[in-house]
């Protein structure tokens, strides 16, 4: 066995907004693997990176940081990977720290502390162009001398300097050339070495002086939780060191800034002068005196959010309808072509194709939106529309951040919550995924249509009937604000949440080739990895309507209808009409029979206090994977065929005359009003899809997958007795 | 004065930070320290967050925070 030939490691490492994902794509061609580091939901980027001389290198993009303080998840993994640390890897070979050269001293802040992790370097002086453009110049080759780490101008988007990059690197690794560390003064390196002692020499814990620094300087450094002493041994041990410290003058949380920066100023000072002459407004200034202004701030913030909505809303419409239509279509061939073979007819129609249709049908949306998405984001705007908003959600832990998510949950879910990766804080970022599924999507609104319009609108008029419309839209959003708090009360309690500090950056051109990758990668992942969840659960409860099947069904709605037919002789007009009900009749008894019919019957009493029927209660278990089934399975219970739409009058006059076959309330009307305003409260609040539960367990897990399903439906159920008691009392 | 009950724009000169608060600790490792200029830009339409300039990066932070930061202005 010959031992595997070692690859050159190189690790990214950058603040935000410097380029550093630009530069990424650029150095890996579009080769790169997207996943998680393990046990966290960060997400992890690598990269092939091909040199000039043709040998091959694996790239690693970390989440962009301001430090590595290691407060953050992100800034643990940065942390942990420079450190070698990363389980089955070991440290990278180098580091390239790009470097936005309008920011070059908050940037360098973070080369120096990476530096100390004992790991070779070449900085990358990002956005070269940006500066000169401004007339920003920067000597490079004497910053080099000063930090004595290769110094290589780029532009990541025009691929300029990346052949410099590649030599540079390639004779880095050669020659590892390393950062030059600032001295400390003698109080802290006598707090580093007693950690050093009493850590690594005694303890045998595997640390890098980096990460002692982490310890010494960091209040609640992630670094502690991988010790492997136990945090009654170790904590008194750093709690006296920084007692020290403090005792000599430094305060631990604030030394490392004001020595670091008081090492890099120096360095820095001149070659930033001409930069310091540059008083002029910036062109981001201007245009933030509009679009963070008081009151045209938020003019264009609510246009620009309307102009989002509606295209996630109506340009994805016509391609969904084509895309429900395309697949109707295939069915129908489906169909046609295996007619002899009722089952597989069924199976493919309706239970394969059918189940590719679901979750296909929500692509258009979550495609218009990351376009979008990509580019309020790249260009700089989304931090605006964070610091417009931020107010209204700081009393529930969540931020500005949460706002375009939601938004976007009043057309799909789906792809609010996978939005809602642009939200850092990881608790934040929580509460928004398992509260966006209560704003009310666009899949409720067939039902909410069908059931106003039966019953709402004939009685009260259009008025009511668009007041009952818009309160179905309001009361997930009225719930969700409680549950957001809840969550935030009991959420890792103890941690208190990250602090809410937002670069708001340069605004900048996006590059439209990444907002289309961006924006194809989610589409991708979408279909990958929700897609296979949503198409194994369409063909379960395609299963569970479809079986048993007993032939004897057949022959009893025969002979029940030919017994109609001989006792009034004009019912039907032509032998086609009496095979269509034939049929409509049939399905309708065999999803009596099914299984889901069964247990529909079985559980109905469980929703009896929510005024619903077994019919009703069939139609709301079938709506689980996707709540618009609702509609088509009414159709064929109510034997109308499952080929309906909530438009569809015949559906609205059965189900305004339909009565209890049986039990107490036998002979009087299944639908009243309270029943009607009951079953939208239910689908209003209940987590009846299916693509939904597949991507929150995606995004988080499947343990609050299924406990978000359990609380939403079980709260939906609450408010759905509560509405229909109440309303009883009035009726 | 206090950063968060500063109702007017313009350039202040940072005297002293709480670095307690986990914010505050964030804007020193971007470089925010004591003597350094500042400039307060923005503020959001509900009064809160503020936006202030320094060393060329303009952050957004809330007044909670921002009661930890003591300024006083350039004349």
């Amino acid at each position: 066995m010959t031992a595997p030939k070692k690859e050159i490691r190189i690790a990214l490492i950058g603040n935000p907004n410097t380029g550093k994902t630009s530069l990424f794509n650029t150095l890996t061609g579009m080769r790169q693997r997207v996943g998680n580091y393990s046990g966290v939901t960060v997400e992890k980027k690598t990269g092939t990176w091909t040199m000039p001389q043709g040998q091959e290198v694996e790239l690693i993009d970390l989440p962009g940081t301001y430090s590595l303080s290691a407060t953050s998840l992100d800034e643990r993994v940065a942390v942990d990977v420079l450190a070698g640390h990363e389980a089955g890897q070991t440290a990278p070979d180098l580091i390239i720290v790009v470097v936005d050269v309008e920011n070059l001293r908050r940037n360098l802040f973070l080369a120096s502390q990476a530096a100390e992790l004992g790991v070779p370097m070449v900085i990358a002086l990002n956005c070269w162009d940006v500066a000169e453009k401004k007339g920003l110049q920067i000597d490079s080759k004497l910053l080099e001398q000063r930090l004595a780490v290769p110094v290589v101008p780029t532009i990541a988007k025009h691929t300029r300097g990346t052949l410099e990059l590649a030599k540079a690197v390639e004779r880095a690794i050669d020659t590892r050339p390393k950062l030059v560390r600032p001295k400390w003064p003698e109080s802290v390196q006598t707090a580093l070495s007693k950690l050093h002692d009493e850590l690594i020499t005694q303890r045998g814990e595997s640390l890098r002086e980096g990460e002692l620094q982490r310890l010494l300087f960091d209040r609640n450094s992630a670094v502690r939780e991988r010790l492997e002493s136990t945090p009654e041994d170790y904590e008194p041990i750093i709690k006296a060191t920084r007692d020290q410290l403090y005792k000599d003058g430094y305060q631990p949380d604030a030394a490392e800034s004001l020595l670091r920066y008081r090492f890099l100023n120096p360095l820095l000072n001149d070659i930033l002068e001409r930069q310091a002459l540059l008083k002029h407004r910036s062109k981001s200034e201007g245009i933030d005196q509009l679009l963070l202004h008081k009151f045209w701030g938020l003019m264009v913030f609510i246009g620009m959010m309307y102009v989002v909505f509606q295209s996630v809303y109506t340009w994805a419409g016509p391609i969904m309808d084509l895309i429900e239509g395309g697949v109707g279509w295939v069915q129908g061939i489906a169909a046609d072509a295996l007619v002899a073979t009722p089952m597989l007819q069924s199976l493919i129609a309706d239970g394969i194709i059918g189940g590719v249709g679901a979750f296909l049908v929500f692509l258009p949306q979550i495609l218009v939106l990351f376009f979008f998405i990509s580019l309020l984001e790249a260009s700089g705007y989304m931090a605006r529309a964070a610091f417009l908003m931020d107010k209204l959600f700081q009393w529930c832990g969540l931020n500005g951040k949460s706002f375009v998510p939601l938004l976007t949950g009043f057309a799909c879910a789906i792809p609010g919550i996978m939005a809602t990766r642009t939200i850092s804080d990881n608790k934040a970022r929580m509460i928004t995924i398992l509260i966006t599924p209560l704003m009310s999507c666009s899949a409720r609104l067939p039902v909410y249509l069908l059931l106003i319009g039966a019953f709402i609108e004939p009685r009260y008029g259009p008025s009511v009937a668009g007041a009952t419309l818009f309160g179905m839209h309001f009361i997930g959003a009225l719930l969700a604000a409680p549950l957001a708090w809840m969550l935030n009360k009991t959420l890792n309690r103890g941690r208190s949440a990250p602090p809410f500090v937002m670069e708001l950056p340069h605004y900048r051109v996006p590059q439209i080739s990444l907002v289309f990758h961006r924006m194809f990668e989610s589409g991708k992942e979408f279909v990958v990895r929700a897609g296979t969840v949503i198409f194994a659960m369409s063909i379960i409860i395609w299963a569970l309507l479809y079986f048993p099947r007993p032939f004897e069904v057949t022959s009893a709605v025969a002979r029940d209808l030919g017994n109609e037919f001989t006792e009034s002789m004009h019912q039907f007009e032509s032998e086609e009409a009496f095979l269509e009900e034939l049929s409509k009749r049939t399905d309708a008894a065999y999803l009596e029979q099914s299984y889901m019919g069964r247990f529909g019957k079985f559980v109905q009493p469980v929703f009896a206090p929510a005024g619903y029927d077994w019919k009703i209660t069939v139609g709301v278990l079938a709506s689980f994977p996707a709540r618009e089934i609702i509609i088509s399975t009414l159709g064929i219970t109510y034997a109308l065929g499952g080929e309906i739409d909530e438009e569809s009058d015949d559906l609205r006059s059965t189900l305004t005359n339909a009565k209890w076959e049986d039990g107490p309330r036998k002979g009087e009307d299944v639908f009243n009003i309270p029943v009607a305003l009951s079953i939208m409260v239910f689908f209003a609040l209940c987590m009846q899809c299916g693509a939904t539960l597949a991507v929150i367990a995606k995004e988080l897990n499947w343990g609050w997958a299924v406990a978000s399903f359990f609380t939403l439906t079980g709260v939906a159920w609450i408010a759905a007795v509560l509405t229909y008691q109440i309303g009883m009392l009035f009726v | 004065m206090r950063l968060d009950q500063i109702t007017k724009n313009g350039l202040f000169r940072v005297k002293s930070l709480n670095c307690d608060n986990e914010c505050v600790a964030r804007l020193m490792s971007m470089g925010l320290l004591p003597d350094q200029e500042i400039r307060l830009m923005h503020e959001a339409p509900l009064g809160d967050p503020i936006a202030i300039e320094f060393n060329g990066c303009n952050m957004s932070l809330r007044l909670v925070d921002a009661a930890n930061i003591e300024v006083e202005p350039i004349e």
